[in-house]
């Protein structure tokens, strides 16, 4: 029993990491309606920026964020200036395949630059603990959970309460009608893009003080960011976090109580099934004849 | 009407042009490929990964293949002439990797052939090594399945991997009774390099006594080890087992670290081995006091050339020799038993080569070397290595020991 | 008019003759590999081009046909040679019954749901294949017979196989693409409400298409599994597959009948060559990369759909500059060529 609970805490606060690096990915989609494959890239590519600080500069990591969030914002529009904009039609499609293509440049570089070897972020909190709930509990995980909970707080204000969130908003429920009564379509979805990236940059950070990484740790990552918003339901913040939350406390439960092996097929069991009863994901809009 | 025949035309001519670039191009590459002559360097070809899942261990393969070609240069070369290396890329793919051993044979039309990284791309570069009638020696490719094909060409020059855990095994059951544990905890990545070794272990623990508190397997895709190491703290075992790599034991220690779970021996079949990376990966030397890690080779290894095998690799690489991972000296073996091979046939032949490798005895940096007909070494010695003092030391079997085992683990620092 | 039938059969005596003409293994290996995508592009267009549904989970059938091949030879004692080409339709079977099931689930949900839902199946199959250790091995993988063929000869046959189920899945898909039962497919990519209003059957009708897909599919993994001669579940069920035969077929033109086959030609030797001889550098993923990045900005419609407009406009022009040429074509509409294939598809059907 204990150790359910103890994989219940662990599976709630890694959901939250996940969250994070997931938030980005469902914003663009419901703005933008592109996926965005490069993800699980930009995650490692956050890191990476954050594992340079570190190391030359010395800098602790969340205060790496005050610098990597703003490069990483302007990576974003630079990438959606470049590769996105251009796409006028069978956007989600094309989308895919263009950031695809930059995920690979990105893990091609970062090869070049950085070699293939594992490294992992190190400070005091990814090592120390506390006890809790019976057994001890690493600072980094509630850190963690925690620069998610700031950092989603604040995108919900920006998106809730600011005049550039109306505009959003206005954006995700119709674009065509967006642009007739005047919205810079086109800056929004911009200043959306690089606000997703400068999000991953920060999940990036969280991913690498818990697992290690090297340029072609990606792959494992996008899938699980892509079934998320899916679960959770495509432009939906708070399905994002709620989706990966039960995604991390499925798996992790399942791995104590039966076996790591069966763990993701209960996942992806799961999620067959939700979808089959709503196929717009859990808290995902009706997109009507649409699609 | 114009508009569909013309979409049929133009796909069609696009697709013809497309494929007479791509074959001109090929053909361009196939004409300006060398051809084995008896003269000149000598060309040995291998493909490492440096893009793709396995992309760790590149780097360290080559280097080991690159340091014994500098080494036999430096003495002379083979046969009189000077070896050179014709490197590719094979992005951790099966396909990539056959394409590219037809490449250095039917292309470059190398002399030799090494074998590439791992258990996953060996077997498919046997297939194709072994319809060319080429040897294909390798120190890295040890799963079970790669000597199960009926192939006769495939040489692996390293420690059989299932038995690579043997050596721990023996000697937890060798201590005194008083010190020896009850308990074990295995978990194993899904994979043909660690499992065959932790179940081999599991096996000789449960006859010697010792009870199994976990047993569990994990797919390789896993990136949240943290409940399966809450589920090895909870079974409260007195040593624990890995089958692991360094990614997968670097999240181990450290969740056991923040858990305050300190078992009296812990173990991984890879990972410790990594020298300086994997120091870095767990926070420091201190951290890894007293770990356990199998391996067929040490940097202080009393094995011919491989004191020059590791003042080579400072010299190049720089750091000290703990840094040396294992993945270099295996790489290197290869080199020394195919050079001893080939100087006593005195021809670079690959079906003699076959038939030298199947009846000789070789040395290596790894120690002895003599193959059986599968191509597994029988020769080769399990050594059971821990880390002390930040160092990685050689403490069993006593014979090669420069250390008393420390048993039980100190604590996490 | 005539000069149809000309071109294609150029094309392919052209493929007929090429192990003929460049021997080198190594460009028949690659020349292997370029035909079994170039194939599974074609059937999976089939299904995903004609009907709009992006599947993302056909790995799944290749792996299913890999692991069949595999199983049959191991308990049948099948010999190395040409007896497992014979046993390809019997693995494509298999694939294409394991899909039944799957496709009756899946084709339930559309949009991008039934993207995910396509990729957790692909995962669940993975995830067996990796599990049912009785059948499969588990993660120590399944050998199959190798044939003692020579170097010079060995890719000969499996060029040929593959070549054969190219031909066989283009033939299937071009008469799909001027059938009433294909005009029933284009009418559900274009608006699946409508298409049922107007009487398609549209459920039958998709769930067929998927099926013959994974027929396809599961033969092509089969004859690559007996090409590579080993199977790891990593490798027979790759993720990587599903993106490289969207990739390929959306690169061609998705929905068009030679579009995946462009791709196919233009990416898998693309890569293969890239990794060859940039690889040691490190460059190999940053241009491989680049040049998706620059295909897609220069064609984003695929290169197929591009090229027919550019030509329909050359062709205009021409027109128009010489009087004497009676009823110029009229300049075609550009954005609902592509977003309406109904439309052109019909054009095309009518014209035959």
């Amino acid at each position: 029993m204990d150790l359910i609970l103890q994989a219940a805490i662990i599976g709630i606060l890694t959901g939250g990491v996940y969250a994070l690096m997931a938030s980005g990915l469902t914003l663009t989609f419901g703005v933008m309606e592109i996926i965005n494959i490069g993800q699980g890239a930009l995650v490692i590519l956050g890191a990476y920026l954050i594992y340079v600080l570190e190391q030359k500069l010395h800098l602790d990591l969340f205060v790496g964020l005050l610098i990597t969030m703003p490069l990483m914002f302007g990576f974003g529009l630079l990438i959606e200036w470049a590769f996105v904009r251009p796409l006028k039609r069978d956007r989600i499609m094309l989308s895919i395949l263009v950031t695809f293509g930059v995920a690979l440049v990105i893990e091609g570089l970062l090869g070049l630059i950085f070699t293939t070897d594992l490294v992992r972020l190190q400070a005091w909190y990814t090592t120390a603990s506390f006890q809790v709930a019976g057994f001890y509990l690493s600072y980094i995980y509630v850190f963690g959970f925690l620069l998610s909970v700031v950092l989603l707080a604040a995108l919900y204000f920006l998106i809730y309460r600011t005049k550039f969130g109306a505009s959003l908003r206005a954006l995700m429920e119709n674009r065509t009608a967006a642009q007739l009564i005047g919205i810079p379509v086109e800056r929004v979805s911009a200043i959306t893009f690089g606000i997703g990236v400068a999000l991953t940059a920060a999940g990036g950070m969280a991913f690498g003080a818990t697992n290690s990484f090297n340029p072609g740790s990606s792959y494992d990552l996008i899938s699980r960011l892509l079934v998320i918003i899916v679960l959770g339901g495509m432009g939906s913040l708070g399905g994002a976090l709620i989706a990966s939350v039960l995604m991390l406390v499925i798996e992790d439960v399942t791995a104590v109580i039966w076996s790591p092996i069966w763990s993701t097929t209960v996942f992806f069991i799961v999620l067959v099934i939700v979808l089959l009863v709503r196929p717009q994901g859990l808290f995902g809009q009706v997109a009507g004849r649409k699609q | 009407m114009s508009r569909p025949k013309g979409s049929q035309l133009w796909g069609a001519l696009c697709a013809l042009g497309t494929c007479t670039v791509i074959l001109a191009t090929l053909a361009a590459c196939g004409t300006s490929g060398g051809s084995t002559t008896s003269s000149g360097p000598i060309k040995i070809g291998f493909t490492v990964s440096l893009t793709g899942d396995f992309s760790d261990d590149g780097k360290a393969v080559e280097q080991g293949y690159q340091l014994w070609a500098d080494t036999i240069n430096a003495h002379g070369g083979l046969l009189g002439r000077q070896v050179s290396l014709d490197i590719l890329d094979d992005a951790s793919n099966p396909d990539q990797v056959t394409t590219d051993y037809q490449k250095l044979i039917t292309v470059d039309k190398v002399d030799l052939l090494f074998g590439p990284f791992s258990t996953l791309l060996t077997k498919p570069a046997s297939v194709v090594a072994h319809r060319y009638g080429y040897a294909l020696p390798e120190g890295s490719g040890g799963g079970p399945s790669v000597f199960t094909a009926g192939l006769n060409n495939v040489f692996d020059v390293s420690l059989p991997v299932a038995s690579n855990l043997v050596s721990f095994a023996q000697y937890i059951l060798a201590l005194p009774a008083a010190q020896r544990p009850q308990t074990a905890a295995y978990a194993t990545e899904d994979d043909p390099f660690t499992q065959p070794q932790v179940d081999l272990a599991k096996q000789m623990l449960e006859q010697g006594g010792v009870k199994t508190a976990y047993y569990n397997v994990y797919p390789a895709e896993t990136t949240d080890f943290a409940p399966i190491a809450q589920a090895v703290i909870h079974s409260g075992a007195q040593v624990t087992i890995f089958g692991t790599l360094l990614p997968d034991i670097t999240a181990f220690i450290q969740a056991f670290k923040q858990q305050h779970y300190n078992p009296q021996g812990l173990i991984a079949t890879a990972g410790p081995d990594q020298g300086t990376q994997f120091l870095n990966n767990i926070g420091g030397a201190q951290s890894a006091e007293g770990i356990f890690v199998p391996n067929g080779w040490y940097a202080e290894l009393n094995a011919p050339g491989n004191a020059d095998m590791v003042a080579a690799y400072v010299a190049k690489y720089g750091g000290t020799p703990d840094d040396i991972s294992s993945d270099v000296a295996e790489a290197y073996s290869v080199g020394q038993v195919v050079q001893q091979a080939v100087t006593q046939n005195k021809s670079l032949d690959n079906a003699k080569l076959i038939q030298t490798l199947h009846s000789g005895t070789f040395t290596s940096v790894q120690g002895d070397v003599k193959f059986d007909s599968t191509g597994q070494n029988t020769a080769a010695t399990a050594y059971l290595f821990q880390w002390q003092s930040g160092k990685l030391i050689p403490v069993f079997p006593a014979s090669a020991a420069t250390a008393q085992p420390e048993y039980p683990k100190p604590n996490w620092p | 008019m005539k000069s149809k039938p000309i071109w294609l059969l150029a094309l392919l005596a052209a493929a007929v003759a090429l192990p003929l003409v460049f021997p080198n293994p190594t460009i028949t290996t690659i020349a292997v590999l370029t035909v079994i995508f170039a194939a599974a592009a074609t059937a999976w267009n089939i299904f995903a081009g004609y009907t709009g549904y992006i599947a993302l989970g056909h790995a799944a059938f290749f792996g299913t046909g890999a692991y069949s091949l595999a199983i049959i030879c191991q308990h049948w004692h099948v010999p190395a040679d040409f007896t497992p080409f014979a046993l390809l339709p019997l693995c494509g079977v298999i694939a294409a019954v394991v899909s039944l099931p799957l496709g009756l689930v899946a084709l339930r949900t559309r949009g991008h749901t039934f993207i995910v839902i396509t990729i957790a199946m692909f995962f669940v199959a993975q995830l067996l294949a990796y599990d049912l250790r009785g059948v499969t091995h588990g993660s120590a993988g399944l050998s199959l017979p190798i044939p003692l063929w020579s170097g010079d000869f060995y890719n000969m046959p499996f060029y040929y196989a593959g070549l054969l189920i190219l031909l066989l899945a283009l033939a299937v898909s071009w008469w799909i693409r001027n059938s009433k039962y294909g005009l029933g497919l284009l009418a559900i990519r274009d608006d699946e409400d409508r298409a049922l209003g107007l009487g398609v059957k549209t459920g039958p009708s998709k769930l067929l298409a998927f099926v013959i897909s994974a027929f396809f599919v599961g033969m092509l993994g089969a004859l690559w599994a007996y090409y590579i001669e080993s199977i790891f579940p990593p490798f027979a069920f790759d993720a990587l597959f599903d993106v490289a035969i969207a990739l390929m077929t959306f690169m061609g033109g998705i929905g068009t009948l030679v579009g995946p086959i462009l791709g196919a030609l233009l990416l898998e030797p693309a890569q293969q060559l890239f990794a060859v001889y940039f690889g040691q550098s490190g460059w190999y993923l940053v241009l491989y990369g680049a040049l998706l990045l620059v295909v897609i900005l220069l064609l984003p419609e695929g290169i197929v759909p591009t090229i027919r407009k550019r030509w329909a406009q050359w062709t205009a022009a021409r027109a128009r500059s010489s009087p004497n040429s009676p009823a110029p074509a009229p300049p075609l509409p550009p954005s609902p060529t592509s977003q309406h294939p109904a439309i052109a598809a019909r054009g095309e059907g009518g014209e035959r």
